[in-house]
């Protein structure tokens, strides 16, 4: 019987440019770096278990990582904190460590964190719209879509866009697409080039994953 | 020393960032405040490419393991990446620390196929360094060449301060020992490059004259102080047990060419085909013990995670305590869980029992090199496989549940005529009539049989270096030739684009005056050749038109008594071997193999350790 357990980690500046998968490869050798007993699929290709939430952007950072393993034997939540961080490379770091399966199945929202070079003035008039149109590519051609519902709130701070939106595998929207639609949509606001960095991650009801 | 800031904004707008932004796991990291000497290691093609190198892992951690010395990598943007430093003005930089490669001691640059030399200029020209050695001055980095390509310098003699012969482990720690020594005697460049002169292995290009015959062949090449020597000898590395090698390496986040931890069983090559450069420049054959080897293989899978371990050599089946390594091997890396991968395997009873024992299950393909079609052929070029043994090699794989094989040619050979190349289809045939032949081989899959036929070019330091090259025309009414001879649909046949190929046998066997072209070419935009995207022949030939040079003239016959532009390099083996296996190959002659019976090639001088070398067995 293996055991489950899931562990939270951070992705920062150093790392930001490696792509989701090469990211999977990487946990994969650095199971191995570990010495941690991870169980195996079955098969003529076996490869660890591993399962992940919410794939992250090239470019962004995020804190709220989920990496669920099983492993084939039982291991203190410490123990494996410990043995992961000290084979990591810079810039990864596991933060926390849980017993059993996370409810990442259950994602629905996501909250970033904007850093752009301009903050835009406010955000009402933009939140008021009924419809925010952007242009999206598809396989077959410009197609426009309203992303206003997959926007669950923005707030404006000091030098700091956060942006509570939809995520996961039913409906997903990046928030450099909002970026997008506000320099669009917002008179005379041109964000310059953006810092993006995932917060945290909700089920429906807002209930932190 | 400054590193760059604000990269983040070209970052964001390439593709592969991880190719520039460093931070990789085993990426070493030090305070360039506590170091005297700053290396930037330099492989003048792309990322993945680069990092595949296994030279340029032994030298990081050799250069790093001094306290004194930094050592940083570097390699040759990609398209995308060198318009944006360009568009922001942004210099070449090292992945490590971001500090532009100008500002450094060292420029090392390891020359693998001639086909890079664009890219040298190019990343020259990216990193703000003058192109010409001779423009160089004091705050400018030493830019140093070594690898395969450096034992026929001369192209590139205007372009390098300085050439590394042979193999670097011992030789760039003197270099840094004597770069410490000239910065406390406060000398000129020029005295540094007298002084390094005199250590063995080192050519200083400047320090020698060359004059030419009406011709254009060489009159004389000399030294023009006393400090250089007349021959520059090779290096190498007696005791490869004694040896430093990486227990470390840097595992990429993306993927490379060759994405997997490598141990290095031995150097040189016991088989001595006449075509292959590799197989003489780094004679005489030197093993490591299987001990050796497990301990090298324990600490990178360690310190990677990697999940692949390959053996590297020019040969893996002339190891002669492979099956005691392979066991060993097989018995860490199944409870790793690493697959091993044997590369250069000949196929007989035993290699193919131990593919069994690597693979389990997948059964993919397997490769042969008979290398040329008929036998008389594979005579001439001294490849010591008959018929018959590819033959026998074949049925066993097939019968073993292979059913694709790929056979490796070459065309354009010296002394070769038609019929040679309709030997490789007649081979090719054979090949697909043993699997039916054989009641023990899978018939409900269909065999394939793949032809992978590359242009023969002819290189310094081989018995055929006096061989004229056959022409871009030539080399494509042969392939042209040898396509409409297959006719069997199980048979495919891919071969390489023979214009690039009649280049790098130009720069191959080039001397000084290809110097300007290369600069001419660098003019005209010429980089990243190795990359079918962009290669342009119109370039290249527009290059040597402007310099009025004829590529002819590199591609034609040589006599012996003719002055080659490397003969003052000593390899060890002997001009009188070569052309006494240039002479055996006009008549189809075959040499025994070193284990075999020395044939005295000249080679056993170099070695000062008798354990583990061919010569003393």
């Amino acid at each position: 019987m293996n055991n489950n357990y899931y562990l939270r980690y951070e992705k920062t500046e150093n790392v930001k440019y490696v792509s989701h998968l090469d990211f999977v490869r990487m946990f994969g050798r650095a199971l191995r770096r570990a010495h941690l007993p991870i169980a195996y699929s079955e098969g003529f290709n076996p490869h660890p278990l591993l399962g992940f939430a919410l794939p992250l952007s090239v470019g962004y950072t995020s804190e709220c990582e989920i990496l669920e393993i099983a492993l084939t034997e039982e291991l203190s939540t410490e123990e494996i904190m410990q043995r992961f961080n000290r084979v990591l490379p810079d810039g990864v770091k596991i933060l926390s460590v849980h017993e059993g399966k996370s409810n990442m199945k259950k994602l629905d929202i996501a909250l970033y964190q904007v850093f752009p070079e301009k903050t835009p003035a406010g955000i009402l008039e933009f939140l008021a719209m009924d419809k925010i149109l952007i242009e999206k590519k598809t396989k077959s051609g410009i197609k426009e879509t309203d992303i206003r519902p997959d926007i669950k709130g923005i707030k404006v701070t000091l030098g700091k866009i956060e942006m509570t939106l939809s995520a996961g595998s039913r409906n997903n929207l990046k928030p450099e697409v909002v970026i997008a639609a506000m320099n669009k949509y917002i008179a005379g606001y041109n964000s310059g080039d953006c810092r993006y960095h995932r917060k945290q991650i909700f089920d429906l009801e807002m209930n932190v994953i | 020393m400054s590193s760059l800031q604000n990269l983040d904004k070209l970052f964001s707008k390439v593709q592969k960032a991880t190719h520039y932004c460093g931070g990789e796991l085993n990426s070493v990291i030090k305070n360039p405040e506590d170091v005297k000497i700053r290396y930037a290691f330099a492989f003048p093609d792309t990322y993945e490419v680069g990092m595949s190198h296994l030279g340029m892992k032994i030298l990081y951690h050799i250069l790093n393991k001094r306290e004194d010395t930094y050592c940083e990598r570097v390699f040759a943007p990609w398209i995308d990446m060198e318009e944006e430093m360009r568009e922001a003005g942004v210099p070449l930089f090292t992945n490590e620390t971001h500090t532009p490669v100008k500002e450094f001691d060292f420029l090392g640059i390891t020359l693998q196929y001639e086909m890079c030399y664009s890219n040298v200029l190019n990343m020259l020209s990216l990193a703000g360094i003058p192109l010409l050695s001779s423009e160089r001055g004091e705050d400018d980095p030493f830019v140093n060449g070594g690898g395969p390509c450096a034992y026929n310098p001369e192209p590139l003699a205007e372009i390098f301060d300085f050439f590394t012969m042979g193999e670097g482990e011992d030789v760039i720690g003197e270099l840094m020992d004597a770069f410490n020594e000239w910065k406390e005697e406060g000398g000129t460049r020029k005295d540094y490059l007298k002084k390094i002169a005199k250590i063995e292995g080192i050519y200083v290009p400047s320090l020698y004259d060359v004059s030419y015959n009406e011709d254009g062949t060489i009159k004389s090449m000399a030294p023009n102080c006393p400090e250089a020597p007349v021959k520059v000898k090779k290096r190498i590395i007696s005791d490869l047990d004694k040896v430093t090698y990486p227990d470390k390496f840097i595992v990429p986040f993306s993927d490379i060419v060759h994405d997997r931890s490598n141990i290095e069983v031995f150097r040189g090559c016991i088989r001595g085909c006449r075509f292959c450069q590799a197989g003489m420049i780094y004679r005489p054959v030197r093993e490591k013990s299987a001990d050796t080897l497990v301990k090298d293989a324990c600490a990178l899978i360690e310190s990677t995670g990697y999940e692949e371990m390959g053996l590297s050599s020019l040969s893996t089946s002339d190891y002669t305590q492979l099956p005691e390594l392979t066991d060993k091997l097989l018995a860490l890396t199944e409870k790793e869980k690493v697959s091993l991968s044997l590369p250069s395997l000949r196929v007989d009873n035993f290699s193919l029992d131990l593919m069994e024992r690597v693979q389990k299950v997948r059964k993919s393909g397997l490769t042969f090199a008979p290398e040329a079609g008929s036998q008389r052929m594979r005579d001439v070029i001294n490849k010591n496989v008959s018929e018959e043994d590819l033959i026998k090699s074949a049925t066993l794989a097939f019968e073993g549940g292979w059913n694709s094989v790929k056979l490796y040619f070459m065309i354009g050979l010296p002394y070769e005529d038609y019929p040679d190349i309709k030997g490789i289809s007649e081979l090719a045939e054979k090949v697909v009539e043993c699997f039916y032949k054989s009641d023990k081989t899978n018939k409900r899959r269909p065999p394939s049989v793949t032809l992978s036929v590359a242009s023969f070019v002819p290189k310094p330091f081989t018995p055929f270096q006096w061989a004229a090259q056959d022409s871009i025309e030539t080399l494509s009414e042969k392939q042209l030739f040898l396509k409409n001879e297959i006719r069997n649909r199980k048979i495919r046949y891919n071969y390489h684009q023979s214009d690039v190929s009649v280049l790098e046998g130009v720069f191959a066997r080039g001397d000084r005056k290809l110097g300007k072209v290369l600069l001419r070419a660098h003019e005209l935009g010429c980089k990243l050749d190795g990359w079918n995207e962009c290669f342009s022949l119109e370039k290249w030939e527009q290059a040597f038109n402007d310099c009025g040079i004829d590529m002819e003239f590199y591609t034609r016959a040589r006599d012996y008594d003719e002055i080659l532009p490397w003969d003052f390099v000593d390899i060890g083996v002997t001009r009188e071997f070569m052309i006494n296996e240039n002479e055996k190959a006009k008549q189809a002659l075959t040499t025994p193999n070193c284990r075999e019976k020395c044939s005295g090639c000249g080679a056993a001088k170099l070695c000062k350790e008798k354990k583990g070398c061919v010569c003393f067995e």
